[in-house]
């Protein structure tokens, strides 16, 4: 291990301070993707930002809280149960969004259905407020659920959380299953005939509507596992609002990162953005004192690689020329 | 002769905007009826009408004897009414191979079948099967919209603006691949400014401010005076 010895006479160590931003990047940027994947399906499928993403995770964490935790008259399930009742809950909301809110708007301009998903966000926060249970709680990681060690392994004396396994674990599978069902299932195609053209849909038979619903069920989907795997401790909340306010900023700036019509794009965005950001505030770590001078070097780091990206490659690292 | 396609007092329009104004006509089964008019005159709006982009304000669209009007695109898709719509309006960023196929989405049954169909008629389209639809010049995309009508093996095809944006030569040929595809068995409305398409039709339809004005034979059509009257007034 390397010694270094500033002026000031503070040790530090080279190694273990690229180690953490290295484990720390990667689980935030699991997060970023996971979110991230419902974002550009959304956008695959009907050409808008959705905003209401981040409270289709935070109501597939409630009810997979109240069903874990027993809350009120509601049974005490196992958690892989709550889970699966608090994803079913995400899919429901993203439905019912899809039918009073897209549907009714769908010939309109896009930018009426993003103002229509903030609105969205919006209502889902206030009916979160409202709801009976303990706001400042989070779900149990992994680790507790299974009754295993909470850490997979330790490299240099860093933990590799159980959590952040999970996290990558499931954001791979879902970005591949999702890649796979655009690339080969009909309705994968459909879909994305749909977004190109809805006319032309409708003209070779295609129920645009029934699509439309499939890709917002499937976005509360990944949005509810997202959810119940980022709701957990150390920084998971179940607060109304929590992943909208925090989260889904720089997973939209993911997914214009990765390509905004790349499934595979999201997790590569989710990533970079997740090692930018604690490579950036690992740097006030890596250099005493700097913390007190800069802040928020983090979200500057991002947002100006991000913008860089973007001027020389408009369509994001893995997205098609459109 | 059995009609196929009948059309009573038809009304429809956009918005609060009525353009149909009680269209009326009947096409038998196996014919090419062919509908000029100027811009505006509700051709579009006829054929989107029939093939249920459009809702039907008045009147009824009856197909083999059964009323579609109000059904679905997708349902009168399902029952044989396939539409090339103006402007093509092919999926850009998907394959050539993947829009034809996309057209058998209503009769999955027959894809194979239609897909070395339509290669017959066009085998431009087979050697650019792997290029993506949205960088395809105008005519091969006319081709390709045309093609993945036929791909739910339609019995009615109905093909609003065939020569829109072709040279004459491209034309010609798009117009001798609809009278084969007749030929072959499909009864066809065609929606045109371009009068050379009237040697291939059967019946000639004229359409002015939203009502049929000449509903006759094709060679009938050259001799009156009801085509120069629908173009200049």
């Amino acid at each position: 291990m390397h010694e270094l010895v500033l002026a000031g006479g503070t040790p530090f160590s080279v190694q273990l301070n690229l180690l953490t931003p290295l484990f720390d990047g990667i689980a935030n940027g699991a997060a970023y993707g996971l979110l991230g994947l419902g974002l550009v399906l959304l956008y695959k499928s009907n050409g808008i930002f959705n905003f209401a993403q981040g409270e289709f995770a935070m109501i597939a964490a409630i009810v997979t809280y109240v069903f874990d935790s027993g809350t009120g008259v509601l049974p005490n399930l196992p958690f892989f149960v709550a889970a699966l009742l608090g994803v079913v809950a995400g899919v429901l909301v993203a439905l019912i969004t899809e039918r009073l809110v897209i549907r009714p708007m769908f010939n309109r301009a896009k930018v009426i259905l993003v103002v229509g998903t903030v609105g969205v966000a919006l209502l889902l926060i206030g009916v979160e407020g409202l709801l009976p249970y303990p706001k400042t709680e989070q779900l149990p990681d992994i680790g507790t659920v299974l009754g295993v060690r909470p850490y997979v392994a330790k490299v240099d004396q860093i933990p590799i959380a159980d959590q952040d396994v999970a996290k990558i674990v499931m954001l791979v599978v879902l970005a591949i299953a999702a890649y796979v069902f655009f690339r080969y299932t009909r309705t994968g195609t459909a879909i994305l005939a749909v977004s190109q053209d809805s006319t032309a849909a409708r003209v070779v038979g295609i129920s645009v509507e029934r699509i439309s619903a499939i890709s917002w069920g499937i976005a509360g989907l990944l949005g509810g596992v997202a959810g119940i795997l980022l709701a957990v401790p150390p920084q998971g909340t179940l607060t109304p609002g929590a992943f909208t306010g925090s989260t889904l900023i720089v997973a939209f700036a993911a997914a214009v990162l990765g390509g905004m019509t790349s499934l595979p794009g999201a997790f590569v965005g989710g990533m970079g953005l997740g090692l930018i950001e604690a490579f950036a505030n690992a740097d006030a770590a890596f250099v005493p004192g700097l913390r007190s001078v800069a802040n928020g070097q983090a979200e500057l780091a991002v947002f100006v690689v991000l913008i860089l990206v973007l001027l020389v490659r408009p369509r994001g690292l893995l997205g098609q020329e459109s | 002769m059995t009609q196929l396609l009948e059309v009573e007092d038809l009304r429809a329009g956009y918005g609060s905007v009525p353009v149909l104004q009680g269209v009326t006509f009947s096409v038998a089964e196996g014919e090419t009826a062919v509908m000029f008019g100027l811009n505006g005159a509700g051709k579009s709006t006829t054929v989107n009408t029939i093939a249920g982009l459009l809702k039907t304000w008045g009147g009824k669209v009856t197909f083999d004897g059964e009323v579609i009007s109000g059904l679905p695109a997708s349902e009168i898709v399902k029952r044989g009414v396939s539409l090339c719509p103006e402007g093509r309006r092919v999926f850009p960023q998907l394959s050539v191979r993947t829009n034809l196929e996309l057209g058998a989405w209503t009769n999955r049954s027959v894809q194979a079948e239609q897909l070395e169909r339509v290669f017959g008629y066009f085998p431009r389209l087979e050697e650019r099967s792997a290029q993506m639809a949205g960088t395809l010049s105008g005519g091969e995309q006319q081709m390709l919209a045309i093609g993945r009508a036929l791909m739910s093996k339609p019995r009615l095809l109905l093909i609003d603006e065939a020569s829109l944006g072709l040279s004459p030569k491209l034309t010609q040929t798009v117009f001798q691949v609809v009278d084969q595809i007749n030929d072959d068995g499909t009864t066809v409305v065609i929606v045109e400014q371009n009068v050379g398409v009237l040697p291939y039709a059967d019946q000639a339809l004229v359409m002015q401010k939203g009502t049929i004005t000449f509903d006759g034979r094709g060679e009938a059509l050259a001799k009156t005076g009801d085509l120069r009257a629908a173009y200049l007034g």
